[in-house]
């Protein structure tokens, strides 16, 4: 990163002010870059502006409330239903994007997201807040209504938005995956990705030359700021043509929710996931060099990310292949030979719209760069896991009881005779080599018997959902629920009836069932 | 044309769609159906040169024909082109214009609601 400053931002400043600064979209810039090459492009733009529209889970506003009379030091509140956390002094809350509502009717359908959209539209907001009490709050109870702009102060504050790249989606297993990568069709069936690609704000400037903390950015139409690097930002990651490959940086925005509007955040739910956020951000990168340049000059096809199988939900998901966002802008790729259609996730749309909005608040002098007051770390940042102190019981640990099976070709009536004998209610079918073919359950059998049949691979279900020695148990224990069965066949490698586990033996194990998950 | 057919549970056991076919000449596409012993519908595009006779002869074996000018409709302000819907299609109705924006093809949709389910911003509706 040797090149010599070609011009400083008080000096572009002054261009903006003068009316005469050069301002282009990354997708232009990328355009004027192959042209040209990165010395003319640095002498002649002065300011290339980016954009991206996604689905922004980490994020969230401060709202403070102002005071009632009596008083009330809220430490539970509820607006419309979606509670905020209020262990701040007495009226201030936090209202996370991704908080369902307490109302399991509405649940994923109205969440955080929803709430801080409505404020921003001019909606009234209900507000109920529970209290305990104290000589100088006495209230114990307020339900009023608020609106965005009798509130003190409504400051979003985003701990994690703008991934520098992510991570491209698929599902290798045979039914379809609801996941904060929207919804996964079974057998590699189809393909989701969340970056803007060459738009995309961070991989424009990919070692923080000229981003960095107090950057002026245009946050959900109006000015934000960058509050230093956001959570989870990493650096030290695989990167090709400088850019990180997978997620690695990350920023922390701050701005004025009574000044944003409307068409530039929305609400959403990722079906079967949760509420999210869609946040506009276009950050200004000032061409101060040929280095800038060359990196504002990326190409969709340049821009590297790895296809992950999101059909095994371990921390390390595995790496089905790479591509790039010119590929995945055509709508499909090829994966196993198979042509699989793309969705983008983020609105690529108004990632335009935004980065061309915020050239024109350029062009028109309405918006002035700022020199960060720190550039963000450009190395030495890694993500460091959560160790579990005691870690994953594996299904292979459990102590299970001796297996019984029965055979393809048995008679129903030996099959009733062993559930009966062995107080039981599934036994696995299996053929001679001990491998899977079925299951059958105590009503398979009353259902057979009603109906006259007799040979049990008529009656056995042949779809199977098992359980593999080397998973976790808590998977299992979601799988048990997911599919609301009582037990399922524990198989090796070879699909070779190790074993059988019921609901009672893990919630025995695991208590109560987690549904935690992560976040973009 | 696209219509939904239905059927009395009278003439369910009749082979009145298999006649049309042999019949006239037309392409018969079933695009979703639900046919119980208690009757049923079906929704289906008809096309071809004998496209309207056929569906006399359907009407007059006691066939119900409802053609449907619509299938689905993505609501404009709600829409941030966001694009999830668009690998879920199972017949590629759903496609991505130059300029980014998501439009569903009425003519290719065959409302199977897939799509209107896995929408973040729940702005696509199917009309039945």
């Amino acid at each position: 990163m040797g090149c010599d400053i070609l011009k400083t931002i008080e000096e572009i400043n002054q261009k903006i002010k003068d009316g005469d600064a050069v301002v282009v979209t990354a997708s232009e810039m990328t355009e004027i870059v192959a042209e040209y090459g990165p010395r003319e492009a640095a002498r002649e733009v002065d300011v290339v502006t980016t954009g991206t529209f996604g689905a922004m889970c980490s994020s969230g506003a401060f709202l403070n409330f102002g005071h009632s009379d009596p008083p009330i030091k809220m430490s539970k509140t509820y607006l419309n239903g979606v509670e905020a956390y209020s262990g701040l002094a007495a009226v201030d809350a936090y209202i996370g994007a991704a908080q369902p509502n307490k109302d399991p009717e509405l649940g994923l359908d109205y969440g955080g997201a929803h709430v801080i959209e409505d404020l921003i539209k001019g909606e009234e907001i209900n507000l109920v807040a529970e209290a305990y009490g104290t000589d100088c709050y006495p209230l114990k109870h307020v339900e009023t209504l608020i609106t965005l702009d009798k509130l003190n102060q409504a400051i979003m504050l985003n701990p994690r938005n703008c991934y520098q790249n992510y991570a491209v989606a698929v599902n290798s297993t045979d039914e379809t995956l609801y996941t904060y990568m929207g919804t996964l069709l079974p057998n590699y069936g189809n393909v989701t990705y969340s970056s803007a690609g060459e738009l995309s704000p961070l991989i424009n400037d990919p070692y923080f030359q000229t981003i960095g903390f107090g950057t002026r950015v245009f946050l959900c139409g109006t000015e934000g700021y960058i509050v230093g690097e956001g959570t989870q930002h990493s650096t030290d990651v695989e990167r090709r043509h400088g850019v990180p490959t997978t997620s690695a940086g990350t920023l922390m925005l701050k701005g004025d929710m009574k000044k944003m509007k409307p068409e530039f955040l929305k609400a959403a739910t990722m079906p079967k996931y949760g509420p999210t956020l869609y946040v506009g951000v276009g950050i200004p990168i000032p061409v101060l060099n040929e280095d800038v340049a060359a990196s504002t000059g990326i190409s969709d096809e340049d821009i590297i990310c790895k296809v992950v199988d999101y059909g095994v939900p371990r921390r390390e998901r595995p790496i089905v292949k790479e591509t790039n966002y010119r590929e995945l802008k055509t709508g499909k790729i090829e994966i196993n030979g198979m042509e699989v259609p793309t969705s983008p996730l983020s609105s690529l749309k108004r990632a335009r719209i935004i980065a061309e909005e915020l050239k024109k608040l350029i062009e028109k002098g309405e918006f002035l760069l700022t020199s960060p007051v720190y550039r963000l770390p450009s190395r030495g940042y890694t993500l460091n896991p959560l160790e579990i102190r005691k870690p994953s019981m594996m299904v292979r640990e459990l102590e299970s009881k001796p297996v019984i099976v029965t055979h393809p070709d048995d008679d129903i009536k030996d099959v009733a005779r062993k559930l009966v004998d062995n107080n039981i209610n599934h036994i696995p079918v299996v053929d001679k080599k001990g491998v899977l073919k079925g299951i059958v359950t105590s009503w398979d059998v009353a259902d057979a018997v009603a109906k006259g049949k007799t040979r049990l691979r008529d009656v056995m279900t042949k779809k199977v959902i098992i359980a593999r020695e080397d998973e976790p148990v808590e998977v299992v224990a979601r799988r048990i629920d997911k599919y609301n069965i009582s037990g399922l066949p524990i198989v090796d490698s070879d699909n070779r009836v190790k074993g059988i586990i019921t609901a009672e033996d893990i919630s025995r194990l695991v208590g109560k069932i987690d549904k935690g998950g992560e976040s973009i | 044309m696209k219509a939904w057919l239905r059927f009395l549970p009278s003439i369910i056991g009749k082979a009145i769609i298999s006649e049309a076919i042999k019949k006239y000449d037309i392409e018969f596409n079933i695009l979703r159906a639900h046919i119980t012993p208690r009757g049923g519908k079906m929704l289906v595009d008809i096309s071809g040169p004998e496209e309207r006779e056929s569906i006399k002869f359907i009407e007059e074996r006691g066939i119900e024909v409802k053609p449907i000018i619509k299938v689905v409709k993505k609501d404009k302000d709600k829409c941030i082109d966001c694009g999830a819907c668009i690998s879920l299609c199972p017949v590629k109705a759903i496609n991505m214009e130059e300029d980014f924006t998501v439009e569903i093809d009425d003519q290719v949709c065959i409302g199977c609601g897939f799509c209107t389910k896995s929408c973040p911003t729940k702005s696509i509706m199917l009309f039945e």
